[in-house]
């Protein structure tokens, strides 16, 4: 590949401020069970790449799925970009790296036959489906993906990354009549095929979480002192605040800016909130970012205080600031855009039976559908909901949407836990139609005053 | 491509091709100006084959690489599922009324990248005009798309199709307050008009200008074709033929049953010229028509692929669409049609005096979308106060299960609107909703 991008990049440096090429192999495996039947097993082979070029401070940008004309693809990109451009490139300053990182896995998916695969999900596909009557259905997905990204610059910089994948979702359908209630687990990786080995806990209790939420009653709408889990403290972080940390939104937006001014109060004093893609294997990791840049650990709120934001080299620039290695690329059909790697609050020191003591009648949220934000507005489904009596955990609710302005409940934060778990689930995080991207995130117990419920 | 599949089916009963290629170009402004413009080329093809009665498949997207994609796609026949229908045969549109479909613009294709530039500056300009501290962003969009089948029984066709799609953002920020409004308009055809998106965004910032507070409870509520699927979304999920086969739906047992009001008429139909989702053939070869899926409140039909209709034991609808070159086909909605009322938004309104108009929602699709439950928060919403809009509504969220409140549709709006290009729905007015704000 490097002669390849080396060739395709000579003689083009005069005609743009700045040249990129990324190239991605990729090998996937899919199977699916649902109820009882395999819904499906493909596998598919992808190659692709794409190029972006800086001519004047506009951007242009050409994907594709043949090598063939790679010369021409770059002059296409100089092109459209030569439309856009009226004022100065400026970059943040990279190291121009040569690197080839290779990845050494504990068993190996790729040597793992397709039986074998299939017959583990078999597996566990049987335990949703045989543990209890009024099991109706299951989903069951799992997937593998070996990429190999190349990527080169017009400054010398050229990085082959190894990126293995794979995950697996476990659904459970349970029925009483009409009433049908549904729970989701799910688990993703970057490292060995062991990891699905070992999961069958975390299959039965996606059963009885679907058993059991058919008899909860909907949780009644209101305002509430609510808990959040690890998962849940995990989404809320990532999805409401993380998306606010990335510079690419708030750079040429002066009121946004303004408000994620740093040194403003974000929360407590016992609030931190890392995003550090340089942690070994973890989901959202990689040693160098879509750009070539070096990850690190960045706080973005410390003590309270907002303290870092989220940059790729062009916002880094922008706001006088140094790039965080946090430009990413869901695959060759996209731009690296200002995106989060692993992200999580800080431990605090109160243990989860302090954090119940005093509410009356509150919430505890566990795990999570989904969640969404548009700027300041949040909103996430939780997977499994208990109303809290008298500082106990008390019946089971369902239908549990929480809903806010991310500043004020930043601000209303008002115990955190002491046992942060990192989580690494199948799904991914979606921005600017990039979904999933593969991130982790994690939380210790969270204690929020004063949360919007939805409910009938 | 024959020669391809002759290969395969010396190693399998039958196969299929199916290859998509496609060159879409968005021309994209952020914060008022030009940002970036991408060109992205996509060229795959996928292969499905029956070996020994069960199905294989598998994709890619290099040039070469087909033995490899034989090799595969054989090797997951040996645990696929059993073959319920053969690959289609000859393929004829029968249907007189609807030879042919128009899909394709020339006026499309050849529309020019400054010409794009051009109408994305218009918007702008038109957004600034009205207030000049608007943060916009906007995307023109077209796409140039061919798609080729050919199966081992002599199934075979081909098109080619046209999209362009303008979209907007408006975003006003106030202290803490964030107004975001969005819209969009997409068709198959150079027709789009950009005038009527900004005067309908613009019509919004108006409402939203002051924010004003509602209290919980049960009140009416209107939604917007723009959030109609908030109520429609759960009932299209519980319609597809293979929810209701694996008795996942709970609308499985219903049909032929009286279940909504009387005002509720939709059906799925891939034969409208220019909408998003028309084609002369689904993605496997079935003629598209229109299936009438609701009429008068009643469940009249499921929607199909051959695999799911094989196995329930009836025809396929010609809803078999893929999701992308890596997918198999699966039932899917082409285009979905909800037919108008005869109340205009202004009369709903003006009989309302306490209730909301829900515009845009966070959380769409979010949860237990098939048991009809929906929470969403209020992204977009008006107060609407003795039969006139007084303002917009923050931290509030709506809930309910879509499969009941359909039962009690006040009213629904004389003019349908497109949505997404492949929707199209009027107004829906609810005689009552649970609604829920912060204190």
């Amino acid at each position: 590949m490097r002669e390849i991008f080396e060739k395709a990049l000579k003689d083009k440096k005069n005609s743009a401020d700045y040249i990129e090429i990324r190239a991605e192999k990729k090998e996937t495996t899919t199977i699916q069970f649902q109820g009882e039947k395999l819904e499906k097993i493909n596998c598919s082979q992808q190659i692709g790449g794409n190029v972006r070029v800086l001519v004047k401070g506009g951007w242009g940008f050409v994907s594709f799925n043949q090598f063939d004309d790679l010369e021409e693809k770059v002059r296409e990109a100089i092109e459209v970009a030569g439309l856009i451009g009226k004022e100065e490139s400026k970059l943040a300053a990279a190291l121009p790296v040569v690197e080839i990182i290779n990845r050494e896995l504990d068993k190996d998916f790729r040597q793992i036959s397709l039986r074998e695969k299939k017959d583990l999900m078999e597996n566990y596909n049987n335990i949703i489906m045989k543990s209890n009557s009024l099991i109706q259905s299951s989903n069951v997905i799992y997937t593998d993906r070996f990429s190999t990204i190349y990527f080169a610059n017009s400054e010398g910089c050229y990085i082959e990354q190894e990126k293995p994948f794979l995950s697996a979702g476990f659904t459970a359908i349970a029925r009483e009549g009409d009433n049908v209630q549904i729970a989701s687990e799910s688990i993703g990786s970057t490292k060995g095929f062991v990891i699905m080995e070992r999961i069958s806990d975390k299959v039965q209790r996606t059963a009885s979480r679907a058993v059991n939420l058919l008899k909860a009653q909907p949780v009644e709408g209101g305002e509430y002192t609510v808990i959040l889990d690890q998962m849940l403290g995990g989404v809320f972080i990532h999805e409401a605040f993380g998306h606010l940390s990335e510079a690419d939104f708030l750079y040429e937006d002066e009121r946004m800016s303004d408000l994620m001014k740093l040194g403003k109060k974000f929360g407590s004093p016992k609030l931190n909130v890392v995003d550090d893609g340089s942690i070994p294997d973890l989901l959202g990791s990689a040693k160098y970012d879509d750009e070539g840049v070096r990850t690190k650990k960045n706080y973005l709120i410390k003590e309270g205080i907002l303290t870092g934001r989220l940059h790729s080299r062009e916002t880094a620039v922008k706001m006088g600031e140094e790039p965080t290695g946090n430009a990413r690329a869901l695959n060759y059909r996209f731009k690296p855009i200002v995106r989060m790697t692993n992200t999580y609050i800080e431990n605090g020191d109160t243990p989860f039976k302090d954090l119940l003591s005093g509410i009356k009648k509150g919430i505890y949220a566990r795990d999570c559908y989904g969640g969404m934000t548009t700027f300041e507005m949040f909103t996430f489904s939780a997977g499994e909901g208990f109303m809290i009596r008298d500082g106990k955990v008390a019946e089971p609710v369902k239908d549990v949407v929480l809903s806010g302005n991310l500043f004020t409940t930043l601000l209303n934060i008002e115990g955190v836990g002491n046992d942060l778990m990192m989580i690494e689930s199948g799904g991914g995080c979606g921005k600017a139609g990039q979904n999933p991207l593969p991130v982790s995130f994690g939380s210790p117990h969270l204690r929020i005053k004063k949360v919007v419920v939805g409910g009938r | 491509m024959e020669k391809l599949l002759k290969q395969a089916c010396k190693e399998v009963d039958s196969a299929e091709l199916f290859k998509a290629k496609s060159k879409a170009i968005p021309v994209n402004f952020e914060v008022n100006r030009l940002k970036s413009i991408d060109i992205s080329e996509s060229e795959g093809k996928a292969l499905r084959v029956i070996n020994k009665g069960r199905i294989g498949f598998s994709s890619s997207t290099g040039k070469d690489g087909f033995d490899l994609m034989l090799e595969k796609a054989v090797a997951t026949s040996e645990f696929g599922s059993a073959a319920s229908f053969d690959f289609p045969g000859e393929m004829k549109r029968e249907n007189k009324k609807k030879k042919n479909i128009d899909i394709y613009d020339e006026k499309v294709a050849d529309k020019s990248i400054e010409e794009m530039v051009k109408i994305g500056e218009g918007i702008i300009e038109r957004m600034k005009d009205f207030n000049r501290k608007l943060r916009c962003d906007v995307t023109i969009l077209k796409d140039y798309s061919e798609i080729e089948y050919l199966n081992s029984r002599g199934g075979n066709f081909s098109y080619h199709k046209t999209t362009i799609a303008y979209s907007v953002m408006a975003q006003q920020t106030e202290d803490q307050d964030m107004l975001m409004i969005y819209s969009s308009l997409e068709s198959g055809k150079d027709n789009l008009d950009a005038k009527a998106l900004t005067s309908e965004v613009i019509e919004n910032l108006e409402w939203g200008e002051k924010i004003v507070p509602v209290k919980s409870g049960k009140m009416p509520v209107i939604f917007t074709p723009k959030a109609a699927l908030v109520l429609i979304l759960s009932i299209i999920s519980g319609l597809n033929g293979k929810m209701v086969l694996k008795k996942i739906s709970p609308l499985a047992s219903q049909k032929n049953k009286k279940l909504w009001s009387d005002l509720l008429t939709f059906y799925s139909d891939g034969t409208i010229d220019f909408a998003l989702g028309s084609a002369p053939f689904d993605d496997e070869g079935v003629e598209m028509k229109r299936v009438p899926l609701v009429e008068k409140g009643e469940i009249k039909n499921f929607y199909y692929d051959l695999q799911t209709a094989g196995m329930a034991g009836v025809e396929s609808t010609g809803n078999g669409l893929r999701a992308s070159i890596q997918s198999e086909p699966v039932p899917g909605i082409s285009n979905l049609i909800m037919e108008k009322g005869d109340v205009s938004f202004k009369e709903m309104i003006k009989d309302i005096s306490e209730g909301i108009v829900v515009d845009q929602v966070l959380g769409l699709g979010q949860g237990n979308i098939i048991s009809g439950a929906f929470s969403n928060n209020v992204q977009l919403g008006y107060k609407i106060e003795k039969g006139k809009i007084v303002g917009r509504v923050k931290d509030v969220m709506i809930a309910g299960n879509a499969i009941e409140e359909l039962k009690n549709i006040a009213a629904l709006g004389n003019k349908a609107k497109w949505v997404e290009g492949k929707y199209k729905f009027p107004h829906i007015y609810l005689k009552s909703l649970s609604v829920s704000a912060k204190k």
